[in-house]
């Protein structure tokens, strides 16, 4: 029975799915966070996703070269990066409880990276409103891109740089890829039972209200400024942590990868099939998401013969015309947004109940 | 470094002609933003085909001269504009949608019509043998004499017509009249428009045609002053949109002179600072743009249209006195 499950899951194509649905969900609900709960209107999701990106692939990396007296500077990412990695690799390798360490490392680092992003464009989201927002949020992302593209001693220029294996603690070669990414889906549930635990908080509860009417919100005491930073600063630091997991998954980061389609449009997406301001909606629109991508991208060439365009074209066409039907048909998502009971509805009732005896 | 400072005349021009197509292209955002409430991230494909419209049918289909496809490119963005309205933003007006809803339908739109681009360049490479995949028709415009040593290219003159024809078009439009005082009213109060019998669904439709068709001619003219891949739209796109916003998207003036300080800027302060720091710095050149947004934007959060020039002219009169 294991072993059959086992089996199954070794298949690329479930392996694919999987990472993608939960590198995806952790970013998409970092979207949802920002912009379903707190109504800001974030274009610029692929800033947080690149900034952990470069904190997990370029800084981390450098911190642990650095720890091991292996040149750190400007080496690091040059020519020399393939040797340094490969050193860094060996020592992970003989050593399990020094790669969870890294794994850690790097993922605080891109949670710290994500976060500074999430600071900085809170100076914009309290001065701007609605189309202004999204657009000058839109324009960091793109600018941080460019960097990463072209400044090559921060990681790599347009070569890009390998990536230290921080999952060589659960082995090499296909055992690797289905382990890190039963790990990457272990965070993914840890981040949705965060934010759910956040939006069933007074926090998320502030954060709706801010949404649905800021003056009100303002007029029972809420510090608008505080909350819109707090939010993005979180927001950014969960995007960050995606952003840091698909570069460690695939060991490799590119700054042509982390673009605005990809990392900023594709959430948005998912988040609206979903449901925005649903986190269990967004698991949905994000599961339904991947799966169509990577079948798409699996069967590629099978698909060639049977239509007359290149699938490349089809994945576009059928993600754009689904966003239409969803802005059309049903804007609120699959799942709609909900009231989120602060307690079980069961203990609420007993509550009240136990007040109406009081009484 | 002395060959980046050197030529300053044929910087100049290109970046004329450059500013020329951002700035239809961003007025274009800014009329239908401002009649509809929808910021139009389809924007990207329809400059996209303008410029693929000149491209194909001067290059591959019908030769000639390129300027004769302009109004073909025009024609034909301004129709994805009507299509855009028709299909899909027409009902989500009438539903009331909220605007990050209108805003995502458009980038639906835009993800559908970049995928048609592509099935009808590889359609060109299939059937004709070309190379659709990168398109430079600089080097063919009309050379309409010299300064200097430096061909004095015909799409720098156009480019500039173009924009004040269409400034002059939109003045005598919106304040000579009747339909452009329909206009004006359904701008400011859409419920009052209807209520006094005007048809705001043609006010609409109007500006979905007109933004689309500035779309692509502001395609066309790029066409001959950059090179392009099928992703040409996702490139102009971001100085299309600070364009727009920098020039406060309530004004189609505002649009047209965003465009202009958008794309001079970038393409004059990338070759001053390319001859100051070295070459290297050339490619940061999209970055420019987003910096002189994000300044104006801080310092004025709506835009050039939003500041009270009135106030401020009178202001400085009154203090000269």
């Amino acid at each position: 029975m294991m072993e059959g499950i086992l089996e199954y899951l070794y298949n690329p194509l479930v392996l694919s799915i999987l990472v993608n649905m939960a590198v995806f969900l952790i970013v998409t609900l970092s979207l949802n966070l920002e912009t379903g709960f707190a109504g800001i209107p974030q274009f610029g999701r692929v800033l947080a996703v690149i900034a952990g990106a470069i904190g997990a692939g370029a800084i981390a990396g450098r911190m642990m070269a650095a720890m091991m007296g292996l040149p750190a500077g400007i080496e690091y990412v040059g020519d020399q990066n393939f040797v340094i990695v490969g050193e860094l690799n060996k020592a992970l390798e003989s050593n399990p409880l020094l790669s969870i360490g890294a794994l850690i490392l790097s993922l605080a680092v891109a949670a710290v990276m994500g976060g500074i992003m999430g600071y900085l464009a809170s100076y914009p989201a309290i001065r701007l409103k609605e189309a202004y927002l999204g657009i000058t949020l839109l324009a960091f992302g793109d600018a941080l891109q460019i960097v990463g593209m072209y400044y090559d001693p921060l990681a790599g220029g347009t070569a890009g740089i390998v990536v230290p294996d921080v999952f060589r603690f659960v082995g090499t070669g296909e055992i690797r890829f289905l382990s890190s990414t039963l790990i990457i889906l272990g965070i993914a549930i840890l981040v949705y039972l965060y934010v759910q635990s956040l939006a069933r908080s007074p926090f998320g509860r502030a954060l709706k209200a801010m949404r649905d009417n800021e003056l009100a919100a303002k007029v029972y005491g809420k510090d608008i400024v505080n909350l819109r930073a707090k939010t993005l600063i979180i927001g950014g630091a969960l995007a960050g942590m995606g952003g840091a997991l698909w570069t460690l998954y695939t060991g490799s980061f590119k700054a042509l990868t982390y673009n605005r389609l990809t990392w900023t449009f594709w959430p948005w997406a998912f988040m609206m099939l979903g449901g925005t301001g649903n986190n269990l909606g967004i698991v949905l629109g994000t599961l339904v998401f991947s799966t169509v991508r990577s079948l798409i991208y699996a069967y590629k060439t099978e698909l060639t013969a049977f239509i007359p365009i290149n699938p490349n074209w089809l994945e576009y066409l059928l993600i754009g015309v689904i966003i239409i039907a969803i802005a059309l048909f049903r804007p609120q998502g699959i799942l709609p947004e909900k009231p989120e009971l602060p307690l079980s509805r069961k203990k609420i009732e007993s509550i009240r109940a136990s007040l109406a005896k009081g009484d | 470094m002395q060959i980046l400072a050197g030529p300053i005349v044929q910087i100049l021009m290109t970046a004329i002609g450059f500013s020329g197509g951002l700035a239809l292209a961003a007025a274009g955002i800014t009329l239908i933003y401002m009649t509809t409430g929808t910021f139009n991230f389809a924007h990207a494909s329809m400059t996209a085909w303008g410029f693929y419209i000149v491209f194909s049918l001067y290059k591959v289909l019908l030769g000639g001269n390129p300027y004769l496809y302009f109004p073909v490119a025009f024609i034909f963005s301004g129709l994805l504009g009507v299509i855009t309205y028709l299909v899909v933003n027409r009902w989500l007006l009438k539903r009331g949608a909220d605007m990050v809803t209108l805003m995502m339908s458009t980038l639906g739109v835009d993800l559908a019509f970049f995928a048609f681009i592509n099935i009808f360049a590889d359609y060109l490479t299939a059937t004709y043998k070309v190379n659709t995949r990168l398109i430079v028709l600089t080097t063919e415009d009309i050379i309409l004499g010299k300064i200097g040593t430096f061909p004095f290219k015909a799409i720098t003159i156009i480019s500039v017509v173009i924009v004040v024809g269409m400034a002059l078009f939109f003045y005598l439009l919106l304040n000579r009249t009747k339909f452009g005082i329909a206009f004006r009213i359904t701008v400011e109060n859409p419920a009052l428009a209807s209520i006094l019998g005007i048809n705001t669904e043609t006010i609409y439709l109007f500006a979905w045609f007109m933004g689309g068709a500035m779309a692509g001619l502001g395609g066309a003219i790029l066409s001959l002053v950059i090179s392009g891949t099928p992703t040409v739209g996702n490139t102009v796109i971001v100085p299309e949109f600070a364009a727009s916003i920098v020039g406060g998207l309530y004004s189609i003036y505002g649009g047209l002179v965003g465009g202009f300080l958008i794309g001079l800027s970038q393409k004059l302060i990338i070759n001053w600072l390319g001859s100051v720091l070295g070459g290297n710095i050339v490619v940061y050149e999209p970055i420019i743009p987003l910096l002189i947004m994000a300044a104006t934007l801080l310092l004025y959060p709506e835009g050039l249209a939003g500041i009270d020039w009135r106030r401020i002219f009178s202001r400085s009169k009154s203090s000269r006195r």
